[in-house]
């Protein structure tokens, strides 16, 4: 009997901090968005009905916001996934300083988004950018690109820097995965004189398809929900460039200290991020990858 | 046998290629960190300063109170991820090894909360601690990263313990020791690794938080580094020598913590522990 009630205790810390700090917010964020709530009425909010939704639905710049999140995660997760993978098969047999090199390469998963997209924000400066310099004196440039500036080229930008960002993540998972396929495998194609091409995609690929599907499933979620390389780089601009559900939420409580309007747009942010939760868990459910 | 070595030569390329484009940004930062202030804006660039000066850093911990920021950070990650470890480790050892009723629910809910983003629920929580008076805190930011830190800690745990045999557990249970007995006893000292991976875990993850921290903490002497970072940005005349100093400080800790704890940090990641 004693200890029935000890292990309940034990579940108590996480699950309290859990509802206060996560779960109770979430449905607030829902009652907020309802409510005229800025910083100065912190303490005498008004129901207001639908108002911040339809604000944020008829802003003429909100389709052009969610075309930019798309881009924004199609382009990043595609990339990151072909070169996490080709690092992965690089990393596949064993080597001298193996261990020391994944080290080297994968460091940049641990590091601040919102930082590293400081750090590029200088490689890539319009006026004394390395990338510049570097593309001028090869001859591929005249003059020097203003990569965040420029409008044409601020959503490259970023997206380039996400997908360097996010090779170690799909590096790791996938090398875990590949390294889990029985040798034999290998050994019955190549017997059967299969070559490098048709080993990676009738043996390699097919046999980590449930980590590829769970890896790039998270990865749509995570990089919807990641502004800390945007907000480092451009803050959405120029003119809205790049400017993505997740960092105009931010930018309308930094800049506009509306919390009412911003609890809307994180409403719609969290109706997104719960379908594609739910198909995450589903797919778990039905055994297609391991919890 | 010669198209081994070929291969071979490609392999290397390529691993090089990786290895050049990883490491250089970070270099380049470090360099711009030590350049005199003259040698920052020049083009064609100047790659390597005339001389190295710490001039930048001297600023930083000096005028611009970097000293402060360093330790407000380091206090709000090393206490938030020493709780989410010693919570999650409790929650995650009765998660593997109690049946009841609602134990998958609540698997679930940790799974969903794992991929809620700091920056969605600020508001909420911004209003809840500003009635409390709890706003521009340490502890209000702390118990924060702590909620987030326990729902991962814990999903990460479970990754761990699912693969501790149970036998050895099983033998103190029945030598009468409880279940919070038997997970500090038995069960932690065996999983010294997989603790060091939460805690190395959580803490990257709160050192890191920009959105929150910069809602939350405004006064001078409550900022963390990244909300000093973030008030660089719209501070005109920030020197970029300065700024890349201030990067690299912020990145530091981090890359010590995942080159310590890189090879249990990587097993958590891969054994099912889901932030990307």
């Amino acid at each position: 009997m004693k200890r029935s009630k000890l292990w309940i205790l034990m579940l108590v810390p996480t699950f309290a901090l859990v509802f206060f700090v996560n779960l109770y917010p979430l449905v607030r964020g829902g009652v907020i968005s309802f409510q005229r709530l800025t910083v100065f009425n912190l303490n005498n909010p008004r129901f207001i009905g639908w108002n911040n939704y339809r604000t944020i639905l008829s802003d003429p710049a909100f389709p052009r916001l969610l075309w930019n999140t798309f881009v924004w995660i199609a382009c990043s997760v595609t990339f990151q996934f072909l070169f996490g993978l080709i690092l992965a098969l690089l990393l596949a047999k064993p080597f001298f300083g193996r261990g020391l090199y994944m080290g080297l390469v994968f460091y940049p998963w641990a590091l601040s988004g919102f930082a590293i997209g400081l750090l590029w924000s200088w490689l890539l400066n319009g006026q004394f950018g390395i990338v510049n310099d570097v593309l001028i004196r090869l001859g591929l440039l005249r003059t020097p690109i203003g990569f965040l500036s420029d409008e044409r080229f601020a959503m490259f930008s970023v997206i380039l820097v996400n997908v360097w960002y996010g090779i170690p993540f799909f590096a790791i998972m996938l090398l875990a995965a590949i390294q889990s396929i029985p040798n034999e495998l290998y050994e019955a194609a190549q017997i059967d004189g299969a070559g490098f091409f048709r080993k990676l995609f009738s043996v390699t690929l097919p046999y980590i398809r449930p980590t590829i599907y769970s890896t790039v499933l998270l990865r749509i979620i995570w990089v919807m929900n990641f502004p800390d390389i945007i907000y480092g780089m451009t803050r959405g601009g120029p003119a809205g460039a790049t400017n993505i559900l997740s960092v105009q939420m931010i930018n309308i409580v930094y800049y506009r200290n509306n919390f009412g309007l911003a609890s809307a747009l994180g409403m719609i942010i969290t109706a997104i991020l719960t379908i594609f939760a739910v198909i995450y868990l589903a797919l778990l459910e039905r055994g297609e990858f391991e919890l | 046998m010669k198209k081994k070595k070929v291969v071979g030569i490609l392999r290397a390329i390529g691993l090089g290629i990786f290895l050049v484009v990883a490491l250089f940004p970070l270099i380049w930062i470090f360099l711009t960190s030590i350049k005199p202030a003259t040698e920052v804006y020049t083009f064609p660039v100047r790659y390597l300063p005339s001389r190295a000066t710490f001039e930048a850093y001297r600023y930083l911990f000096s005028f611009a109170r970097f000293n402060v920021y360093f330790k407000n950070s380091f206090v709000v990650a090393t206490v938030s991820a020493g709780f989410s470890t010693f919570f999650s480790l409790m929650a995650g050892y009765v998660l593997t090894r109690e049946r009841f009723r609602f134990r998958t629910f609540l698997i679930l809910v940790l799974f969903f909360v794992q991929m809620l983003p700091t920056y969605l629920i600020m508001i909420p929580q911004f209003t809840m601690f500003s009635r409390l008076k709890l706003t521009n805190t340490l502890t209000s930011v702390i118990i924060i990263y702590t909620g987030f830190g326990s729902a991962f800690g814990t999903v990460m745990a479970r990754a761990f313990l699912k693969n501790l045999p149970r036998t050895i557990e099983e033998a103190a249970l029945i030598d009468g020791c409880n279940r919070l007995q038997v997970l500090f006893k038995v069960v932690i000292p065996l999983l010294l690794p997989g603790v060091g991976s939460i805690f190395s875990f959580c803490f990257v993850n709160s050192w890191n938080e920009v959105f929150t921290a910069v809602l939350f903490l405004h006064t001078d002497s409550k900022m963390t580094v990244p909300v000093a970072l973030y008030s660089f940005v719209s501070k005109a005349g920030i020197q970029w020598n300065v700024m890349a100093a201030g990067i690299v400080v912020a990145l530091l800790p981090t890359i010590v913590v995942f080159s310590l704890a890189q090879k249990y940090i990587v097993e958590g990641l891969t054994q099912g522990a889901i932030k990307a």
